[in-house]
């Protein structure tokens, strides 16, 4: 069993209905209703080796849920093959979900009015773990953690940071060779969110666990993974390493300007509509951004300056979040 | 037995839970007997009325009433489903659920535990002692035994009733009243069938079986012979329905969409 997870032609459509406008329309949808099939995973196939940290990655109702409830069995695939774990999930799901871990950012998996520990003892007898397995596993994930003083209040009075690593902790009390991490640091602080790349890190490098994670921040990508699945519209538009999007995308500078009056877009398309180069607009006042290829950094620059009163100038490197917004603007990966 | 100690370690955690509120705790139990007192001293007013009802006595009702109580407490609680449709669809804790290795259906029963139920049958009991009394029925050492199975039939009728009727969800987005609705229908089967007219009493018996939450099984007890046939066949009705309810939301279960994030 070389691949933790391998999907086929993997798809899932929904039914939905859409209502007709006005009074009428809602008398004709007593009888006919408008059916509409959406499909929101459309034709996928990837395969994850054991031991591989991937993030998964796209925007807001890209598919990105939907697929991870697949693959841990809470959903039934419209078609295609899912196999995990050498098992298909929803079909064997109580033997599948015992090798599995699974954290849902925006739902708790604990109990919400008992202790952690408590929680903890119970999921120890839901999934059958042995006194001594749990011992030796958890102590260390308790102390990586660091959530000891927490075990023993309720989960309610945790704040988020604090609930987030006893969610994680909770998730590994069967020490599963797959973790699926959906949103796992949503809402929460730097430090608590550096902790736990840490952690994961960590665990991956002990247990070889297997890592899929969905998340909006990119610095979690950058910090765990190697690849990155990207996904639109329920397509897979990029899969391969973090570093060849970078190479293939990042190539060039970002120089931000800030103009001490207003300036349009066409005024400074025409400007250097010479050289290759994309103008977006700032986020304060007056500014623009100028995405630049890397020869024409200096050329770009002296001709905004001679023509323009400029407040401040602005040199980075492309930033991966740069480069994931410019592929779904795009829609397409070149290259 | 796996799933026995499952039950154990989830009802000592729903404990737990209800010692940590202590003042709760007490105001609850409280409120739960009188609200149990004020039940009792309703039948016995709105009873008091009828006398002969279709060859029944008023304490032969009583007693149905009575017999009826102990398996609707049972079932309110272990099966209390009632927020099924919002709780585990529309929020979409139907995901968790399914990411553990126990039975969806059996994890749902325990978290939604209400063990503070109980005490209605405490007072179905206290009436049905009542009414034997009165009306000198004999109880037989078995008749204990035929008591614990006939409760359990009842109770598994009303579980596969409303279990039924929670995975509908699973098939239908909308928020139904159906639930309330059946709950009306089902305070019908506490009362004499044979009241009814003949559509009716079959629909009680054959298709939504509350007959034998109530009137069949207390036959046995009060002796009425013509009834006997129905009286046993209460654990059997109870177990069908049970198992259609299971069948049922193993099937649903394949539906599920998820709530969206």
């Amino acid at each position: 069993m070389d691949y933790a997870i391998e999907v086929e032609k993997l798809r899932k459509e929904f039914k939905s209905y859409s209502s007709r406008s006005g009074l009428m329309g809602a008398f004709r949808d007593l009888f006919t209703r408008n059916y509409k099939i959406i499909r929101a995973v459309d034709d996928i196939s990837f395969t994850v080796k054991q031991g591989e940290m991937v993030g998964y990655i796209g925007e807001n109702g890209a598919g990105k849920s939907t697929t991870i409830k697949m693959l841990t069995g809470i959903l039934t695939p419209t078609s295609g093959e899912v196999v995990v774990n050498g098992m298909n999930p929803h079909k064997e799901r109580e033997a599948f979900v015992r090798t599995i871990g699974v954290v849902f950012g925006q739902r708790s998996q604990l109990w919400w009015d008992i202790a952690v520990q408590e929680s903890f003892r119970l999921l120890k007898k839901v999934y059958r773990v042995s006194d001594k397995d749990y011992k030796e596993h958890m102590e260390h994930v308790i102390e990586t953690l660091d959530i000891g003083p927490l075990l023993d209040k309720p989960v309610r009075k945790l704040s988020l940071g604090q609930r987030m690593r006893c969610e994680l902790a909770a998730a590994l009390i069967h020490n599963p060779p797959l973790l699926f991490l959906d949103e796992p640091t949503i809402g929460l602080d730097v430090l608590v969110k550096l902790k736990i790349r840490q952690f994961l890190k960590e665990i991956n490098e002990k247990y070889k666990t297997t890592i899929l994670l969905t998340t909006h921040d990119i610095a979690d990508i950058e910090a765990l993974c190697e690849r990155v699945i990207m996904l639109d519209e329920g397509k897979i538009i990029y899969d391969g390493s973090l570093q060849r999007l970078k190479e293939n995308w990042g190539e060039g500078k970002q120089v931000q300007f800030t103009f001490a009056k207003e300036v349009t877009d066409g005024e400074l398309g025409v400007l250097t509509s010479d050289l290759k180069v994309g103008w977006r607009k700032g986020e304060q006042a007056n500014s623009w951004i100028a995405h630049v290829p890397p020869v024409h950094v200096s050329d770009v620059i002296s001709r905004v300056v001679a023509r323009y009163d400029i407040q401040d100038i602005n040199i980075d490197e492309i930033s991966t979040e740069e480069i994931i917004r410019n592929i779904y603007e795009e829609g397409v990966v070149h290259g | 037995m796996f799933y026995v100690s499952i039950f154990f370690q989830y009802m000592a955690q729903y404990m737990k839970t209800k010692l940590q509120y202590r003042t709760d705790l007490v105001v609850e139990f409280i409120s739960d007997l009188m609200f149990q007192a004020v039940n009792l001293i309703f039948i016995l007013v709105v009873f008091g009325h009828t006398t002969l009802l279709h060859g029944w006595t008023r304490d032969e009702m009583i007693f149905i009433y009575g017999f009826f109580l102990v398996p609707f407490a049972l079932f309110g609680a272990f099966f209390n489903i009632w927020d099924f449709n919002e709780r585990y669809i529309v929020r979409g804790e139907m995901d968790r659920v399914l990411t553990r290795p126990v039975h969806s259906l059996f994890q749902i029963i325990l978290e939604r535990m209400e063990l503070e139920s109980l005490v209605g049958g405490l007072t179905g009991i206290i009436i049905m002692v009542y009414a034997g009394v009165r009306l000198q029925l004999e109880f037989h050492w078995y008749d204990l035994f035929v008591f614990i199975l006939f409760v359990l039939g009842g109770m598994l009728v009303y579980a596969g009733v409303f279990i039924s009727l929670a995975t509908i969800s699973f098939w239908s987005d909308a928020r139904s009243s159906i639930m309330p609705m059946m709950y009306n229908v089902s305070n019908y089967g506490r009362y004499p069938v044979d009241i009814y007219n003949r559509v009716i009493r079959y629909i009680l018996t054959w298709v939504l079986p509350f007959a034998f939450v109530g009137v069949y099984p207390s036959a046995y007890f009060l002796g009425k012979k013509e009834w006997y046939g129905y009286a046993f066949l209460t654990p059997v009705m109870g177990v069908s329905f049970f198992m259609i309810a299971v069948f049922l939301w193993n099937k649903g279960v394949k539906r599920y969409r998820g709530a969206g994030n």
